[in-house]
């Protein structure tokens, strides 16, 4: 019992020394979290149903930012201006990657079933079959190793806050994190193209009757979902490079985050992501780096298991 | 703009759309440096037919399509109907016919005489050395995965992602008990992998009850993720706790099976045609076992799960205990697998044991048709010797995570326009049909309707 | 004095902020068809889901006496409670839909018996004797409702009567004290209600199995019932035999509204 004690006082002591780095560092984790969650979040407010291809999205956008960075940088240092420009460009490009692929999912994999009013479990599996063919297309295509990002910018510890220092990467990826989230929840609540998605959320059937366009909303709730999604695979990217599997690990722990918070709900996404991201980063604290994602694990199935509709609740065609 | 719109463009949309991902799909891989090397050589690259005729692939394609889209139109034409979806046409080429004629009882006995007496004397027409060893390690062993597999995800309707994690204890607790671990194994006298078996079983059924109480209430989608979670956790404690489980070295010193009871002496070694008979002699008793186990109590009970849970409640079915009853006999399944696979694989490490090999099981059991055993059979049969010949024939450039690219393709393609399989269970190809013609609400494993929750 | 059927004392239920049984009492004598009636979203539905431990009532007690014994149903799994005697059918028949007639009442046959696992895999002579019991208290079981040539159509493609009919034959396979009838009539012609009340009756004199039923119908439920609960805003208004259920003012208004305010509410 003694060296029980023992081992936790010692690893609490090892996180109160590295607490403001740790939580810094999971707090921009956390961002990417949110941003993907929101994909899985608002797909199945429309839909009811959880997009495991969504984890391509984020992928397509890591690379597609990943080669146009190449292109942009090449080996050379960019000037102050340029750096702007290139990491706005980036996250334009993994963005509309993101939100192209995503589309392309909801076309080819979801729609046909659609029509078909297939049974729940069909959709899940051509959502898996769409994974596996996309992420291996890609390593047939692109090869299977690790790409590191010519850096857009220096990356240098901006500031230290505490005696952690915070890097540019970091406080880029929570400024476009907390732009992307503010602007799309603006964006659901109050623009009518919102209004419909909330409606068919809410209820499809009356939506339709009262003249939303069915396809076109859920056409679009993949684009905007597929957008956050492909800019995070940019963010990501730049922190541990592209690779073809970089989707999968990511992606599991935004659902989790997305449940975490509460499925459907859009700021449930963001505080899921947020704590899920700072959760995991302490736990590096605790246990061996491979372990944290069994502790990513643990969270999801304990929410499932004591309070699956997350901490927000379920929201279904509500921004909150 | 408005043409853009049209049924038309949209099919020649589709048409083209579709033209493209093949040929790019079979065609030549990329290259690190450049992003768009693989695509546009798919196009360009010269292929000839029989040495004669060289083209670029693109034309090679375009032409090929044209044949098969020509050729459609022509059975439509010849029928005088109207224009049916790609779907029907696909409906038509497949085995309805030879299915309808196996229903009838003296049909299919006969049927499964010759497939036995085929798969009995399969070893001695085929004596290529890869192909042997194929046929035990890869086709027969996927067959048992499938038919396992087919209990939980077919009978009971669950979609269990983790599948790979029952047959990774299977592997790996024969390898513990034969000493072959770094963990030392439970009896000084080190045993005989066939007592890994019994052994083998009851950890993997543990396993798969411990797993399932507190997830099989899980709505499907979410039992799904959960099990993925749960299979990519045993991945990373195989592959971390070296000192257990040999980290990702694995193990290679699990020795072959042998038996003496008395007069019966036989040991296996490293021919693997007797392990592809004993392999088979169990696929036949789980035929047999899983057949009975469907027109069974147990296995109507699956059906009403499936169907309307609630319903089924009321009758006094308890859904759980019949879920984790599905469970563990899946899990049962995998872990003989996997001590067959101990016993005869030269080594065992975590790689073989990945979310991929619990997909490419899926692929079979849906390919084939859920639910449907016969299917099963067939549908693992075609896609494994198809994945080995692409394996052992390995085309330029080909790689054999490329596989996956066509899994994943034609699990779409399956669910788009054959989701009962191609070889359905009379009974799944009802229920698909009924819920998609809105005779049934999609009920099964909906979460209960506890206080207020809507299904 | 015999044990109550069902005993339920003061449950109250709610959703969130709604009430939809408060402060419920009722009992059912062994024996008895009893019917509780009210206008739409009274709660009546609601009381059947909480008698068969689907929904959770946060207070009160339901107690059922059948003839296995005592048990207390809050908290129970649907399908414990089944077991224990109580069977239902459901508002809009919630039928096995991909499985025969036969198939769907064989299911309520089986569902309590001790066939393990094992058994149905190996398929030895007592899990065959057991098959042929189910099959003939199945048939038998089909005749009784009428549906005997209908027993390989598939469920789905029965009419409205017959799917009633087929739920009351696999509610009546599980060998119940007691069944649980929501709305038996809705959506049937006069001819298929004359047959109902006929089948109803049978099912309690001839089976000894007591009935509880919802209905809308008030014809049906006056000329079936021997005693009537009535529910309104989940409390109970008024309890008594139809003709006092009749003259009660309570009731009128519940259905017909006050003669000042003039508005119409609920059914018939």
């Amino acid at each position: 019992m003694g060296g029980f004690i023992n081992y936790f006082s010692s690893h609490f002591v090892t996180l109160g020394h590295e607490f403001w780095p740790l939580l810094v560092g999971g707090l921009a984790t956390g961002f990417i979290y949110s941003m993907v969650a929101i994909g899985y979040t608002m797909v199945y407010g429309v839909l009811r149903l959880i997009n495991f291809a969504h984890s391509e999205v984020f992928m397509s956008g890591g690379f597609a930012s990943f080669f146009l960075t190449k292109w942009l940088v090449g080996s050379g240092t960019p000037s102050a201006w340029q750096s702007v420009l290139y990491v706005v460009l980036g996250v334009l490009v993994g963005g509309l990657a993101g939100a192209a692929i995503a589309a392309g999912i909801e076309r080819v994999a979801y729609r046909p079933l659609r029509r078909r009013k297939a049974p729940k479990l069909a959709y899940l599996i051509s959502a898996i079959g769409a994974s596996y063919f996309l992420f291996n297309l890609a390593a047939k295509e692109f090869g299977r190793i690790n790409f590191a990002m010519s850096p857009p910018f220096a990356n240098h510890a901006l500031f230290t806050f505490a005696n952690a220092p915070v890097q540019m990467l970091d406080i880029l990826t929570l400024v476009v994190g907390l732009l992307m989230l503010f602007g799309l929840d603006r964006l659901v609540s109050k623009s009518k193209l919102g209004r419909s998605i909330r409606a068919v959320a809410q209820d499809a059937e009356t939506a339709s009757l009262m003249g939303v366009n069915i396809d076109r909303t859920i056409a679009v709730t993949f684009l905007l979902g597929g957008f956050l999604g492909g800019a995070a695979g940019y963010l990501f990217g730049l922190k541990f490079g592209v690779v073809y599997t970089m989707g999968f690990t990511p992606a599991l722990k935004a659902f989790t985050a997305a449940v975490l918070g509460g499925i459907g709900n859009l700021r449930g996404a963001l505080i899921g992501g947020l704590l899920l991201g700072v959760v995991e980063s302490m736990s590096v604290a605790f246990v061996n780096g491979a372990f944290t994602d069994v502790v990513s694990f643990a969270v999801l199935v304990l929410v499932l298991l004591v309070r699956p509709t997350g901490i927000l609740g379920e929201s279904l065609g509500r921004a909150a | 703009m408005k043409f853009l719109q049209s049924p038309t463009a949209k099919r020649w949309g589709s048409l083209i759309a579709l033209y493209a991902v093949v040929t790019v799909m079979t065609g030549p891989p990329g290259n690190q440096s450049s992003p768009t090397l693989g695509f546009t050589s798919s196009f360009t690259e010269t292929v000839s037919f029989f040495g004669l005729f060289p083209a670029p692939r693109g034309v090679f394609f375009a032409g090929l399509f044209a044949l098969v889209i020509g050729f459609m139109w022509l059975v439509r034409w010849s029928r005088g109907t109207k224009i049916g979806q790609l779907r029907t046409a696909v409906t038509v080429a497949t085995l309805d016919f030879y299915r309808e004629a196996a229903e009838r009882r003296f049909a299919r006995t006969g049927f499964y005489l010759v497939a036995l007496v085929i798969a009995i004397a399969l070893p001695h027409v085929v004596t290529d050395p890869f192909w042997q060893q194929a046929m035990v390690s890869q086709i027969a062993i996927y067959v048992l995965l499938a038919i396992g597999l087919n209990v939980v995800v077919g009978f009971a309707g669950l979609l269990d992602l983790g599948f790979v994690a029952f047959y990774a204890i299977g592997a790996y607790t024969t390898a513990w008990i034969t000493g072959a671990l770094p963990a030392a194994a439970p009896f000084h006298h080190h045993l005989n992998p066939f007592w890994a078996i019994p052994i083998a079983i009851v950890f993997v059924m543990i396993a798969g009850v411990l797993l399932g109480l507190p997830t099989l209430r899980l709505r499907g989608d979410y039992l799904a993720i959960v099990t993925l979670g749960f299979g990519e956790i045993v991945t990373i404690f195989l592959n971390n706790l070296y000192t257990i489980t040999g980290g990702s070295t694995g193990s290679n010193q699990i020795p072959h099976f042998s038996i003496h009871l008395g007069a019966l002496k036989y040991a296996w070694g490293l021919d693997p045609v007797p392990y592809y008979y004993l392999t088979l002699g169990f696929v036949v008793v789980f035929l047999f076992a899983f057949s009975a186990l469907e027109h069974s109590r147990v296995g109507r009970s699956w059906v009403a799960i499936r169907e309307d849970e609630i319903a089924a409640e009321s009758v006094g079915i308890n859904p759980l205990k019949y879920k984790v009853i599905a469970f563990a006999i899946g899990a049962a399944s995998a872990g003989f697998a996997g001590v067959i696979t101990g016993g005869q694989s030269l080594f065992i490490n975590p790689t073989t044991f990945t979310l991929s090999f619990s997909i490419n099981i899926l692929v079979l059991v849906i390919f084939g048709g859920m639910g449907s055993i016969i299917g099963v059979v067939i549908g693992s049969l075609i896609i494994q010797s198809l994945s080995m010949y692409l394996i052992h024939a390995q085309p330029v450039g080909f790689q054999n995570s490329d596989l996956y690219i066509y899994l994943g393709a034609l699990l779409i393609a399956m669910m788009i326009f054959r989701p009962a399989g191609i070889w359905p269970s009379k009974r799944r190809r009802r229920e698909v049909a009924n819920v998609e013609n809105g005779l049934a609400p999609d009920l099964g494993n909906s979460s209960q309707l506890r206080n207020g929750e809507q299904p | 004095m015999t044990a109550p059927l069902f005993d339920v004392q003061n449950v109250t239920l709610r959703f969130g902020g709604v009430v939809s049984l408060n402060n419920v009492s009722l009992h059912q004598n062994p024996g008895e068809i009893l019917a509780v009636i009210g206008p739409n979203g009274a709660g009546k539905t609601s009381l059947f889901n909480s008698l068969t431990g689907v929904y959770q009532p946060q207070e009160g007690s339901i107690t059922f006496n059948g003839a296995k014994g005592a048990l207390s149903v809050i908290g129970k799994k649907p399908h414990r409670v089944n077991a224990a005697g109580v069977a239902r059918t459901f508002q809009a028949s919630r039928m096995f839909s991909a499985m025969t007639a036969f198939e769907n009442v064989k299911i309520g046959a089986e569902s309590h018996k001790g066939i393990g696992v094992l058994g149905a895999m190996v398929r030895g002579p007592s899990t065959r004797r057991h098959d042929r019991e189910t099959d003939e208290r199945t048939w038998s079981l089909l005749r009784f409702v009428g549906l005997e040539q209908q027993a390989n159509v598939l469920s789905a493609s029965l009419n409205y009567g017959a799917r009633r009919r087929l739920e009351i034959a696999r509610g009546l396979a599980t060998n119940p004290s007691v069944l649980l009838l929501d709305e038996p009539a809705a959506g049937t012609n006069p001819a298929e209600k004359i047959e109902l009340t006929t089948l109803i009756r049978r099912v309690r004199d001839e089976m000894g199995v007591s009935i509880l039923l919802i209905e809308h119908d008030m014809k049906l439920v006056m000329s079936l019932a021997e005693r009537l609960y009535v529910l309104n805003f989940g409390s109970v208004i008024a309890e008594g035999t139809p003709d006092e259920i009749r003259a009660n003012p309570a009731v009128v208004e519940a259905y017909l509204g006050s003669t000042d305010t003039g508005t119409t509410q609920g059914a018939q």
